[in-house]
């Protein structure tokens, strides 16, 4: 697991962003395509690809791509 | 519908029984009158039960042949069966796991077909019974997110019609009750994946709200009940006027 393919993995997840557009201090937040079913597509996609199950809630006090990725190495080691 | 005697002298199985939904159900089917014949896959909820009319608990993964088969074997007569045991994982399609759309799909869909199946076949239904099936309203909608979930319950849906057809004849009635979001562990569990935005959108679509399970089990127990003998192969919404 790194940060750079954790980008790479959220930036497939979202539609409408296209590769490279993203770093770690990205406020995926503030995104323009950013949603309800973003929301729902970036849980399912930590789910299938870091076996990790996360709620809608990580996503709202993890502002960054970066905090998120860390979140999700956090509960993947738990 | 007179509250306290509209199921007296009906044994009634609630399947998922367990569940937010299911337990409502079987609240309200024993207020009303009812034998109850309780399952569900953890034995200490079903201990946990105080209910009017409780009649029997039988623990009893019923998503595998063994535990139908032992659930089978220990039924009564019945006079009314509730499939209220259900699971939605939701997950855009392009992250849907193949296990969690089979699971999905088998105990939405399958599951409920097989047990009509083995309880006609072990003549277990009195004549006349009911079958009431726990829809949603997702199975005449479309959202993202939601195909497995939606696929099943409109399975569902499509085999209770069948089956009132083909049980008519017995005097049996199958129906579905469709269900928009209620207060239950469902909607919570699709609180933790859904954003709180995204619900309270959502709850915007109601004209009365968000519903409670209580507003379920009274038209479960409705389509029990007698007074409902001359409705078959119908899905009733209880969506507060969701689907309006």
């Amino acid at each position: 697991m790194s940060l750079g393919k954790f980008i790479e993995d959220f930036e497939e997840a979202v539609e409408d962003l296209e590769a490279g557009t993203l770093s770690g201090s990205t406020d995926f937040r503030q995104l323009e395509p950013w949603d309800s079913l973003s929301v729902l597509t970036v849980i399912a996609m930590v789910d299938v690809d870091y076996g990790v199950r996360l709620k809608a809630e990580d996503l709202k006090v993890s502002d960054t791509v970066e905090a998120l990725y860390q979140l999700v190495q956090t509960k993947a080691k738990s | 519908m007179i509250d306290g005697i509209v199921l007296k002298g009906r044994t009634v199985l609630v399947l998922g029984a367990t569940g937010n939904i299911g337990g409502a159900i079987v609240r309200h089917a024993g207020s009303q009158g009812a034998t109850l014949v309780l399952t569900g896959r953890d034995q200490a909820k079903l201990d946990s039960f105080r209910v009017d009319g409780l009649s029997k608990t039988i623990a009893a993964d019923i998503a595998t042949d063994t535990g139908r088969g032992s659930l089978i074997e220990a039924l009564p007569l019945l006079d009314g069966v509730v499939f209220a045991a259900g699971i939605a994982p939701l997950a855009p399609v392009r992250y849907l796991k193949d296990a969690d759309l089979q699971a999905c799909l088998h105990l939405n869909a399958v599951v409920p077909i097989l047990l009509m199946r083995d309880l006609l076949k072990a003549k277990k239904l009195n004549k006349g019974a009911s079958i009431v099936c726990v829809s949603s309203i997702a199975a005449g909608t479309g959202t993202a997110g939601y195909s497995a979930y939606a696929a099943s319950k409109a399975a569902l849906e499509a085999a209770a019609r069948c089956l009132a057809v083909e049980l008519a004849p017995k005097q049996m009635r199958v129906n579905c009750v469709a269900p928009g979001m209620v207060e239950s562990d469902m909607a919570d569990g699709f609180a933790g994946v859904a954003s709180e935005d995204a619900l309270t959108e959502h709850a915007k679509a109601y004209p009365l709200g968000i519903g409670k399970t209580d507003d379920v089990a009274g038209a479960v127990s409705f389509l029990l009940s007698n007074d409902a003998r001359w409705m078959t192969g119908a899905t009733i919404p209880v969506d507060g006027g969701f689907s309006l």
